[in-house]
């Protein structure tokens, strides 16, 4: 599976293209604690904000489990060929399914956290407070905070996958974590991230029992052949196309409906923004002492909703799927941009008001923010979109546009945060300019999208 | 009068020609196959004459449009049944046809009635309100067929129409692409399967390496003679295998 996965993404991409990805996040991750380090944050900090992200990265992996049954049969049958022939062997559906979480966990710590830990090496060389032989712990730590990311979600998914009683552990263990959090009791101790911190025989006991308990949980409840057989359903195409009105739009909410994880995933994958963005206003109030406006920072960063929603937008079919019809490339795009303007700003809004509750903002910088969020989310769809067309997952193999993706998004997100970190609070003056921006982000998205019509309109008919 | 017409079509894939120069003509109330062995470029040149890909040089006409110049206008005209395509996952058959019925501008009501005679026709009625996704192939193919018809065009595109089917219905869609050539419709079938295209079909064009090599009435060949002759006799085969086990 690992050479495929390889030979896949080399061919599909140009093996330069492919191969240059782990010296990319080498540049960068060694850029950013260079800079983190010369504004004077903490080096551990930066250390804990990546296990912060491998985390997510493994929870967002681990969402394999939302599509489970579906992705072997429809989506990685076509794609991980590996995994589609050997259903022809005697294997069954879960052992794929974890075969194939092994190789992602290997595929993954070799490509992507590797170059995390060594992008740590010239800071440290330079005496920025990480020292060189640490570097290996980090690596193991960071593939155990990625191992540990996949199992709870898989749990998670086993759990909710078992009625109400399921439901009911869950949310008992979700609560009880958060208030264990909450009431000071050190979590991170039990985590990879605990044994980064204090190496030694007790900590490692802890980490690996907890990602064993998460795994058992996973093991015990999590079933990829889970369904009832020939689900039937009554007719909904004709209610969701008078109501949307438009035919690509009505399937493609439909599909997002009916598909394993439901609506659940779009707001499982905002939840997890939410969190990052959490994260990050409270690191960025330790770092520079003043507390950020939560308007406008939840604003920006969960506009970044506006990709993940895409994504689930447009996992269930593409283009050539509908050319046996009198429906050309821009309609399916026309259709995908109407699904994304019912679903996209509804999800990020739902969240951001989450958010703004939970830490609470000026009534100012809470509307500013939500013109930004849907401003950054139009524009993050029609950047999307105009790149990777209806693929958005090339983004992850790449590094061409990997790097134009990160550096279109890095353009506006940067400016925003710094003033919502640093200028909070927001006077009128700056919260007029963003309210602008916001606006402006959201027009220069719709003209992306146009601009893509044309784009992939060639590129399918080629 | 000429339904369908070719001249010098060509298409690359890179370094791999999937059309070297085809041309033919198709009259009205043909059934023309398209034999050929796998990579012969039959399934390249039914993309081509619907207009889902353009060609690198030549021209074609269906209908009278040209599908480089206006891909949407032949679509409009024609039903096609793709050899790759099952119908979308996570609608029914029913809702599939609904789609199909929605983007064609067909009555909700002739869409029904259509649905409900096709399900009778291919003996599918109980699966009509089922996840695609949790239909056989078989079923699949059933759904895709009908989907094709639906909207009942001049001229049909399919590609391997009998496969994963079972005898009996694989029969009743034969019946009914006869029935419906000789309703006056053309029916353009793309297959690799000798025996279907020797029974099925009024006209065989045998394309070997993106070219019309050779052009067969079934009905006009002799007691001696076979369709599966004048394919061997036309297509490079390779190294011959005995079939030794």
């Amino acid at each position: 599976m690992l050479r495929e996965e390889w030979r896949l993404h080399s061919e599909l991409l140009g093996g330069g293209r492919f191969g240059a990805f782990p010296l990319l996040i080498v540049a960068l991750v060694a850029g950013a604690v260079w800079l983190l380090d010369f504004s004077g944050t903490d080096p551990g900090a930066v250390v804990a904000g990546m296990h912060a992200l491998a985390f997510v990265f493994g929870l967002h992996t681990g969402s394999i489990g939302f599509v489970g049954r579906d992705a072997v049969a429809n989506v990685l049958g076509d794609v991980t060929l590996i995994v589609f022939s050997a259903r022809t062997l005697p294997l069954s559906q879960s052992r794929l399914l974890g075969i194939f979480v092994v190789k992602d966990v290997l595929y993954y710590a070799v490509l992507f956290l590797l170059p995390m830990a060594v992008g740590v090496a010239p800071a440290a060389l330079a005496g920025a407070g990480v020292g060189l032989a640490t570097i290996p712990l980090l690596w193991a730590t960071l593939v155990t905070t990625f191992v540990l990311g996949i199992g709870l979600t898989i749990a998670g998914v086993g759990l909710s996958a078992n009625g109400l009683p399921g439901r009911a552990l869950l949310l008992g263990l979700v609560g009880g974590a958060v208030a264990a959090w909450y009431t000071g009791v050190p979590v991170v101790g039990y985590t990879p991230y605990g044994l980064y911190l204090d190496p030694g025989p007790e900590s490692a006991g802890a980490s690996a029992a907890l990602i064993l308990a998460a795994y058992a949980v996973g093991a015990a409840t999590f079933d990829p052949q889970t369904q009832s057989a020939d689900r039937s359903v009554g007719p909904a195409f004709r209610r969701w196309l008078a109501r949307v009105g438009d035919p690509v739009a009505a399937k493609t909410l439909l599909d997002v409906r009916r598909s394993s994880g439901g609506v659940g995933k779009l707001l499982f994958s905002a939840a997890v923004l939410l969190g990052v963005t959490a994260g990050l206003v409270d690191l960025a109030a330790d770092i520079t002492g003043v507390a950020p406006s939560v308007g406008v920072s939840f604003g920006a960063v969960l506009g970044l909703t506006g990709f993940t929603t895409y994504n689930w937008l447009t996992t269930n079919d593409d283009v050539e799927s509908y050319l046996a019809h009198p429906i050309d490339t821009a309609a399916v795009f026309h259709g995908k941009l109407r699904a994304f303007l019912l679903l996209g700003p509804a999800v990020g809004l739902a969240f951001y008001a989450v958010g703004v509750a939970w830490r609470g903002t000026p009534i100012a910088e809470a509307v500013v923010g939500a013109v930004v969020l849907v401003g950054v989310a139009c524009y993050v769809f029609g950047l999307t979109i105009y790149l990777a067309g209806l693929s958005p997952n090339e983004f992850l193999f790449d590094t061409g546009l990997y790097a134009a993706f990160g550096a279109a998004i890095a353009l506006p997100l940067v400016p925003i945060l710094v003033v919502a970190f640093a200028f909070a609070p927001v006077s009128s003056t700056l919260l007029a300019a963003l309210g602008t921006g916001g606006a402006v982000l959201g027009a220069v998205g719709f003209g992306l999208y146009r601009r893509s019509l044309g784009k992939w309109g060639a590129y399918h008919r080629a | 009068m000429t339904a369908i017409r070719t001249d010098d079509l060509r298409k690359a894939y890179g370094d791999v020609a999937a059309l070297a120069g085809l041309s033919l003509s198709i009259d009205s109330s043909e059934l023309y196959g398209l034999l050929g062995p796998n990579g012969a470029g039959k399934t390249t040149a039914m993309e081509l004459l619907t207009g889902q890909i353009v060609a690198d040089a030549g021209s074609a006409e269906v209908l009278g449009v040209d599908p480089a110049a206006d891909p949407l206008g032949v679509r409009e005209r024609v039903g096609i049944l793709p050899e790759k395509e099952s119908p979308p996952s996570f609608s029914t058959p029913r809702e599939y046809f609904q789609f199909v019925g929605a983007v064609r501008g067909m009555a909700d009501d002739e869409v029904d009635e259509r649905t409900e005679r096709w399900a009778e026709r291919l003996s599918f009625t109980e699966k009509l309100d089922t996840l695609s996704t949790d239909l056989s192939r078989g079923q699949q193919q059933k759904t895709m067929i009908a989907g094709a018809f639906l909207h009942e065009p001049e001229v049909v595109f399919i590609d391997e129409p009998l496969a994963n089917l079972d005898p009996i219905v694989q029969e009743r869609v034969k019946r009914f692409l006869t029935n419906y050539r000789e309703a006056g419709n053309t029916v353009v079938v793309s297959t690799h399967n000798v025996d279907v295209a020797a029974e099925l079909c009024s006209r065989v064009g045998i394309v070997n390496a993106g070219e019309l090599v050779a052009e067969v009435e079934p009905s006009s060949l002799s007691a001696d003679e076979t369709l599966l002759d004048a394919f061997v006799a036309n297509v490079d085969a390779g190294e011959e295998w005995d079939g030794d086990a």
